[in-house]
């Protein structure tokens, strides 16, 4: 056996905390192994090719690359293997970045344990035998899930590119929270606007099929070709989709909640949702008084909160510009905590309020109380340290955005991820925001963390772009780490048969043993751990792989 | 001349399961978070992979402790493999309990988005088992 | 409950007549000169034994991979044994079809490596020779279900010693009719009432380790359990017990020159493996040379793990093994 062990520096991140050197220089001399390099970036052009000429030149046929986690450059270090014809399950990634290097401080102790880590590679590496990946059709259809602004983006591009697109939104209206929103900052648009002209171009096209008042009943098969059943107002739609994007948005913070905010017990108080909708409608006196409550379900330990919303502090701040503008002689006041403007121009449009009259005052709101001269408002002003009473004609609770309320449903439903917080979970914050774990579902918009519409809509295009890519290939490598069978050790008792989740084990009556189907087996390993003799094995986790990462951990060396 | 006592260190094998608990196991690396470099981690694609051989044969090749960790019941990728997860493991459990060894094996719950939940149940775990054999 | 009172000679009339048909077998015990024994009776119940006194191997052993259709036939064996075969049903190792399986009332047993000329054969000496439970296997003092209780039918003794045949199944129904006679109702009061007890097993690692120093690995203990059934055991390659090159390599590979033991894993792997189906019968003990206390060990494990599923092993053909299927809301403190 020939095996190359190529340790990365990633510039200071290992090499920091790990003596890489050493452990080049340790493996050099190891049974088997004919290359042991370090090297700044492995992943990086040359590094790819210092690889690909130690496959050629020393006729490797096991690579072990220690760098970061393997969910990161998987493919690329795949296709550097089978540039070099060599199979690319003969690779073996290590961690030592995630799982060494960045989780302690000690050089000499990580050394040992990066050490340790790469023998596990080495010891499990050896048991690999070449696989050959299956390829599936994927259908040239996309599922966008909700109907909102990033749903329609993303919809409107995969249309464009000749995606057949299937839209399905729980409401009777596309457009969700955006439809209701007037005058949209910065651009001035009325959100009905962005989203008539959206849906009016959905609508001409023949490859785009649009669901209003729809649920999703079930979700099955895998990436490439989901069987999808909705629940239509007409009745059972069934269809397959090749990927997904779940964009279902957010739901508006309910002040409700916070009973000190005496929110829904009178009419003065409002959410800066029921301002957007109503505006004009409200009654106030001749020169109101207005006061505005940042950060209501935002940056709130208490009630399981801690993340800032980020298009409330704007929010707020339109509230503002909207009274002065119609009542220049109106009193009003702004409570917040820190005054977060984030998008582009969000810090001038904040002193652009200030010059208009709006006034800021760093408070913390201990009680909102309706009387019957105006709404009573006390707190402590926390730049002065005074408590202060004060009545308005007129509170505005600028409200948070909290997760989609049936984010768990739809999570379960697709098996993809929530965070803490209960948005959806993306699969790496940096290297792949809108993918999930799940290969060919994807997420769009607020419903993976709070978002503003500009950036909704691009993320919902982002996200298309990403489905796209993977849609118009019209194929799929499927992972070949599916069950297989020794016939000749199995012993017929059908044990892993039924504890099988996926039915993928079928029982043949005449030879007494059983088979898997690959296209069902979805790779888990429960039959392998079940079956007492391990006569089923799980590809790529055998058990003399496991066995001997074990050891590798735990023997004298 | 008094003996000077040598700390020692214990070695915990802990199985993760690929969609959740060793994607927690990235994130708690990635935010740089700290724990006991003697937690050495064993992915497997689901936790309904391990055997509760490898436990078994881990303790006897000597680990002072293995973990068995995987997505919260109900959330699992594979849809109900960690029900099943959960049955061996407990069982396993119950026979360690008889061999007076419970403390060695434990079964974690965590999620791919809990990387300070994963830091604070091994580096708990560690914890414990080290305090136990430098007091014996 | 329903059965049938069993006149003199009356299971040895019944299954002699069902011997008549030359595809028909009955699996039971045959008296000896001076012992006792398992034996396949074909065309005639000659010798024919209900009890057996000396406890040697557990019957089922001989049944598993029994597929073949046709051959109809009865068991009439221990209810360990009947217990066994019930997990074997479940795990597809015997075709169900064509066998009815009789448990009879077990009154103790001795084990064949003591004097066995000893231990009378018949009900009442039996009965008056085990008032001292000293004198029975550790196996059977403790046994949970010495009660014919267990499979198609049984076959009970009552306080008068009178024996009773009772269907429990479909099958026990047909068995039922072979027996002369007209269904009555079954007296309530039998004379093995309950079963036996145990403790809660517990131990620690520096006792295990000593009991199972004696061990050599002839494995006799995995290959005489009835419910150890791979046709391909995991033991049997080099990933537990290095040999040979396998060894060679590890000893290269690690600079460690001990020869891996493996004993001690074996047993705890297998403990595992059994847990949910092992009876308690100790046959893994009565095949041990090396006198090894496996019993205990086997059956006070396999006992915790399956009291903590409410699973017995052998009780029923429909309850699964409880490895192979799982409530959603139960274990709810296995998490630490």
């Amino acid at each position: 056996m020939k095996t190359g062990i190529f340790i990365c520096h990633c510039g200071h991140n290992i090499k920091h905390t790990v003596d890489v050197k050493k452990l080049s220089e340790y493996f050099r001399h190891y049974p088997n192994v004919v290359v042991s390099e370090d090297y700044v970036f492995v992943c990086s052009e040359p590094g790819q090719d210092m690889i690909r000429e130690s496959i050629e030149k020393e006729g490797l046929d096991r690579v072990i690359i220690a760098s970061c986690t393997p969910s990161l450059h998987g493919e690329m270090f795949k296709d550097v293997l089978k540039k070099s014809d060599l199979n690319p399950f003969l690779l073996r990634r290590v961690s030592i970045r995630e799982h060494c290097s960045w989780i302690g401080d000690d050089v000499e102790k990580n050394t040992e344990k990066a050490k340790r880590l790469i023998l596990a590679g080495l010891y499990s590496a050896a048991h690999y035998v070449p696989l050959e990946e299956k390829i599936v059709d994927v259908k040239k259809s996309a599922l966008i899930v909700g109907g909102g602004v990033s749903g329609l983006s993303a919809a409107v591009f995969l249309s464009r590119m000749g995606m057949q697109v299937y839209l399905v939104e729980k409401e009777a209206e596309l457009g969700g929270h955006v439809r209701v929103l007037k005058n949209i900052w910065p651009s001035g648009r009325d959100g009905k606007d962005i989203i008539d002209e959206m849906v009016k171009e959905l609508e001409g096209r023949r490859n785009v099929e649009l669901f209003t008042s729809t649920a999703i009943s079930s979700f099955e098969g895998f990436f490439g070709n989901y069987e999808v059943t909705l629940d239509t107002p007409v009745g059972e739609k069934k269809l397959t989709a090749g990927g997904v994007i779940i964009a279902i948005g957010f739901s508006p913070f309910d002040p409700g909640t916070k009973p000190e905010l005496n929110y829904g017990k009178d009419k003065r108080i409002i959410t800066t949702l029921d301002f957007e909708r109503n505006a004009d409608a409200l009654q106030l006196p001749e020169n109101p008084r207005v006061a505005i409550l940042h950060c209501i379900g935002s940056r709130d330990e208490q009630i399981g909160k801690p993340y800032c919303s980020r298009v409330c502090c704007v929010n707020a701040l339109r509230v503002g510009d909207a009274i002065k503008n119609r009542y220049g002689d109106s009193y009003v006041e702004s409570f917040y905590m820190d005054v977060r403007a984030h998008p582009r121009g969000g810090e001038e449009y904040f002193e652009d309020t200030q010059e208009k009259g709006v006034l800021f005052t760093r408070a913390n709101v201990a009680e909102i109380m309706p009387m019957p001269t105006g709404v009573m408002i006390r707190g402590e002003d926390t730049l002065f340290g005074e408590t202060f009473e004060r009545e308005f004609d007129l509170v505005v609770l600028s409200i948070g955005m909290s997760p989609p309320a049936d984010s768990k449903l739809i999570a379960s439903l697709f098996k993809v991820t929530l965070d803490k917080d209960k948005f959806f979970l993306e699969a790496h914050i940096k290297l792949r925001p809108f993918d999930t774990a799940v290969k060919g579902i994807f997420i769009a918009g607020s419903c993976s963390g709070p978002k503003d519409v500009e950036e909704s809509i691009n993320h919902g295009r982002a996200s298309a772009v990403k489905l796209f890519g993977f849609l118009n290939l019209g194929y799929a490598y499927v992972d070949p780490f599916i069950a297989h069978v020794d016939p000749k050790r199995c012993s017929g008792c059908r044990m892993c048969e039924q504890a099988c989740v996926a039915k993928a084990i079928k029982y043949d009556e005449a030879q007494r043993v059983v088979h898997v189907e690959d296209a069902a087996c979805m790779g888990c390993g429960l039959c392998n751990a079940t079956c007492p003799s391990s006569a089923i094995s799980l590809k790529g986790y055998i058990d003399c792989m496991i066995d001997d990462e074990i050891s590798a951990f735990l023997e004298a060396i | 001349m008094a003996e000077e006592k040598i700390e020692k260190n214990p070695e915990i094998v802990g199985f993760a399961c690929s969609y959740c608990t060793f994607k927690a196991s990235e994130m708690a690396g990635s935010l740089r978070m700290k724990y006991p470099e003697g937690v050495k981690l064993i992915q497997v694609p689901c936790s309904s992979r391990v055997d509760p051989a490898f436990v078994i044969k881990a303790i006897f090749e000597g680990a002072d402790g293995v973990f068995v960790a995987g997505c919260h019941p109900g959330d699992c990728h594979f849809i109900k493999g960690n029900y099943y997860t959960r049955r061996k493991i407990a069982a396993l459990k119950e026979m360690f309990d008889a061999f007076s060894m419970k403390d060695k094996l434990r079964l974690f719950w965590v999620s791919a988005a809990e990387a300070r939940r994963f830091v604070e149940k091994v580096t708990g775990m560690y914890n414990e088992i080290k305090e136990k054999k430098n007091a014996g | 409950m329903q059965g049938k009172k069993i006149k003199n000679g009356g299971i040895e009339s019944a299954l002699g007549h069902f011997l008549k048909d030359e595809q028909h077998l009955v699996f039971g015990f045959e008296k000896g000169k001076d012992n006792v024994s398992h034996h396949v009776f074909k065309d005639s119940l000659d010798h024919y034994a209900p009890l057996n006194p000396v406890f040697s191997a557990n019957g089922a052993l001989y049944l598993r991979r029994i597929f073949a259709k046709g051959a109809q036939i009865v068991l009439m064996l221990r209810p360990c044994e009947i217990r066994a075969y019930v997990e074997l049903v479940k795990l597809t190792q015997i075709e169900r079809e064509d066998v009815i399986a009789v448990s009879v009332d077990c009154l103790g047993t001795i084990s064949s490596k003591e004097k066995t000329g000893n231990a009378p054969t018949d009900v009442d000496p039996l009965r008056e020779y085990f008032k001292d439970p000293e004198k029975m296997r550790w196996a059977c003092r403790v046994c949970r279900e010495r009660r014919g209780v267990v499979g198609d039918a049984g076959i009970r003794i009552d306080k008068n010693g009178s024996l009773w045949a009772i269907p429990y199944t479909g099958k026990g129904e047909t068995f039922l009719s072979l027996l002369e006679g007209d269904a009555e109702a079954v007296p309530e009061d039998m004379f093995i009432v309950s079963s036996g007890k145990t403790e809660k097993f517990q131990v620690d690692m520096e006792t295990f380790s000593k009991d199972f120093s004696k061990c050599i690995m002839c494995m006799n203990c995995r290959d005489m359990c009835p419910v150890c059934y791979c046709i391909d055991c995991v033991f049997k390659g080099d990933e537990y017990l290095p040999k040979g090159d396998a060894l060679l390599n590890k000893i290269f590979r690690t600079g460690s020159v001990d020869i891996p033991q493996g004993k001690e894993l074996f047993h705890l792997i297998r403990m595992f493996h059994v847990s949910q189906t092992c009876v308690g019968c100790g046959a893994c003990e009565e095949a041990c040379p090396q006198g090894i206390p496996l019993t205990q060990y086997f059956k006070g494990i396999s006992e915790r793990l399956q009291g903590m599923f409410g699973y017995m092993s052998g009780r029923s053909f429909e309850e699964p093994i409880p490895y192979v299927t799982f409530l959603e809301e139960e274990l709810k403190d296995a998490e630490d």
